[in-house]
């Protein structure tokens, strides 16, 4: 009996997986064949990346401030408060900024495409649209998952500048340093390979969120439970696998430029 | 016609149907669902399924435009086999029918313009005042010209269901399929969806496959037409039904039943005779 539930939820990882890797690799190539809907592109653009601003941009701030706060401490012990920028700048760049954001992200955004998605499956509009001869991959999900891609590379840049604001924000303000050799420690510690690896992250991200919320939204079952289930699935999928990708990719960005 | 004829399967006479299935079986992880189903949709015809719920009728309708597979079998729609057809190419196969869903399914992000003139919209062939016009049109054939810059969740359910026939007669389908669309209505206003759906056969003669559990809607869909010059549907004379409508029923999967209404009334099947008891 326990054999043949482990070999029942072996095959449905397996065939999880299946249907997964076939939607995302679709969800991107419909871009490479008409009809592409530009129009929904730029409303999920909106939605995905102006609507998301406003938490981007707070929780940006606030890390820069507390690493600032953090490393400030740690770093008097050993005299050297002047490099808090470069900390900052650095931590922010390559590894906190593109992470939180693609988190915050997430948990804003993948909840809200498995959801709509979903109850447009419960409520059988997805069957209207096929039925009305538009494919519900190019039409929903595409755009959705290139708006993200686009977004999310953007929104990365603004929580990394508004981390290392923060930071300046309390080095200045609470400890009572110097503004200039903040920026100026900040500025010099940075390098290709770090500005590189803070950009290519949030690619990835963005594809893992909209991929997976979509997809979770489009295989949702069991009425308005299903759509709760989904939405959960969603956030907690994409958030588990954007820390699972950004450990793999610092570690081929790592290996292509040792630092 | 008795059911060994059905499954013999007679070519029709004048032109190929517009759906033909042959001997489809589908399951959902489970026993079957619909098991070895064959009938046919001749052109100008319409067919009533029957049956209780929970016995597969919307399997049956979502078949037709290949919005799932069967397991085994074939459906032809307009003469393809669409059965292991790709969904790239069943997407303007689909666009030739019109499907009227159990809730209405319409979008509830978008206006009932919106809804209505979403096929035009899509295929960017229209200016917006040419889709415009058509949808007035549309909607004033439904009789709810008033509606058009309302939005789905501010309509009653009744209105919902006329507003999605609305939106699948828009692009003058060669096939309607109407899934249970008197479902959770009271009598008069399913009254005013039949008279609607009479009008769609006999003013346009459209081919249509009707899905419900509603024997007083089959019955009076028999044995009424659409009085242009009223404007309503009218009685036939006592007696007389419609030639060009016929009845279907399932029972477990099955299809237990395929003939006229005066077949269906003197069925010896005693599914037939406990369902219409």
């Amino acid at each position: 009996m326990a054999i043949q539930t482990l070999d029942r939820t072996a095959k449905q990882i397996v065939l999880t997986v299946q249907d997964y890797s076939i939607f995302a690799w679709q969800s991107l190539m419909n871009l490479f064949r008409p009809p592409v809907y530009w129009s929904d592109f730029l409303i999920q653009s909106d939605v995905i990346g102006v609507g998301s601003v406003s938490i981007v941009l707070l929780s940006g701030f606030f890390t820069g401030a507390v690493l600032a706060l953090q490393s400030a401490a740690t770093l008097s012990a050993f005299g050297a408060t002047n490099v808090t920028g470069r900390f900052v700048s650095l931590t922010m760049i390559r590894e906190l900024g593109a992470v939180l954001t693609g988190i915050m992200v997430a948990g804003r955004n993948a909840s809200s495409m498995a959801s709509e998605l979903g109850s447009m499956v419960v409520t059988e509009q997805i069957d209207a649209m096929r039925a009305l001869g538009v494919d519900p991959l190019r039409k929903l999900v595409t755009p959705r998952v290139y708006a993200t891609i686009t977004m999310l590379f953007f929104l990365t840049i603004v929580a990394n500048a508004f981390g290392i604001l923060g930071g300046a924000a309390v080095t200045v303000f609470l400890n009572h340093q110097n503004g200039t050799q903040y920026f100026s420690m900040a500025w010099e510690g940075l390098h290709f390979r770090d500005v590189a690896q803070g950009l290519v992250k949030p690619l990835f991200f963005g594809y893992i969120i909209a991929s997976i919320g979509c997809f979770y939204g489009m295989k949702t079952t069991g009425g308005t439970q299903g759509v709760g289930r989904s939405t959960i699935s969603a956030v907690v999928t994409s958030s588990v696998l954007i820390i699972v990708a950004d450990f793999l990719i610092t570690h081929v960005m790592l290996s292509l430029w040792p630092s | 016609m008795s059911l060994s004829l059905l499954t013999a399967l007679e070519p029709l006479k004048d032109t190929l149907p517009v759906v033909e299935m042959r001997h489809v079986t589908i399951s959902f992880e489970g026993p079957p669902v619909l098991s070895d189903i064959s009938f046919r949709v001749a052109p100008g015809e319409t067919r009533i399924l029957l049956g209780p719920a929970g016995v597969g009728k919307s399997v049956l309708l979502k078949l037709i435009n290949g919005l799932v597979k069967p397991d085994h079998g074939e459906v032809l729609l307009f003469g393809d086999e669409i059965s292991t057809m790709p969904e790239e190419e069943l997407f303007p196969i689909r666009a030739r029918t019109g499907m009227v869903f159990q809730e209405g399914a319409l979008f509830d992000s978008l206006t009932v313009r919106d809804n209505v003139g979403y096929q035009l919209i899509e295929e960017g062939k229209l200016t917006g005042e040419e889709i415009d016009a058509k949808v007035h049109e549309s909607l004033r054939f439904v009789g709810l010209e008033e509606t058009f810059s309302m939005f789905p969740d501010s309509l009653s359910g009744g209105m919902r269901r006329r507003v999605a026939i609305a939106r699948a007669l828009i692009n003058q389908p060669e096939l309607l399929l109407y899934d249970s669309p008197t479902g959770g209505l009271d009598p008069i206003t399913s009254t005013n969806i039949i008279s609607l759906i009479v009008k769609q056969r006999d003013v346009r003669s459209t081919p249509s496959l009707l899905v419900t559990h509603r024997l007083q809607d089959a019955f009076t869909m028999c044995t009424h037409r659409f009085d242009a010059g009223k404007d309503e549907m009218v009685p036939l004379p006592k007696g007389e039904t419609d030639a060009k409508t016929t009845f279907m029923m399932l029972d477990e999967g099955r299809l237990i039943f395929d003939g006229s209404l005066h077949e269906l009334l003197h069925s010896e099947n005693p599914f037939v005779k406990e369902f219409l008891e």
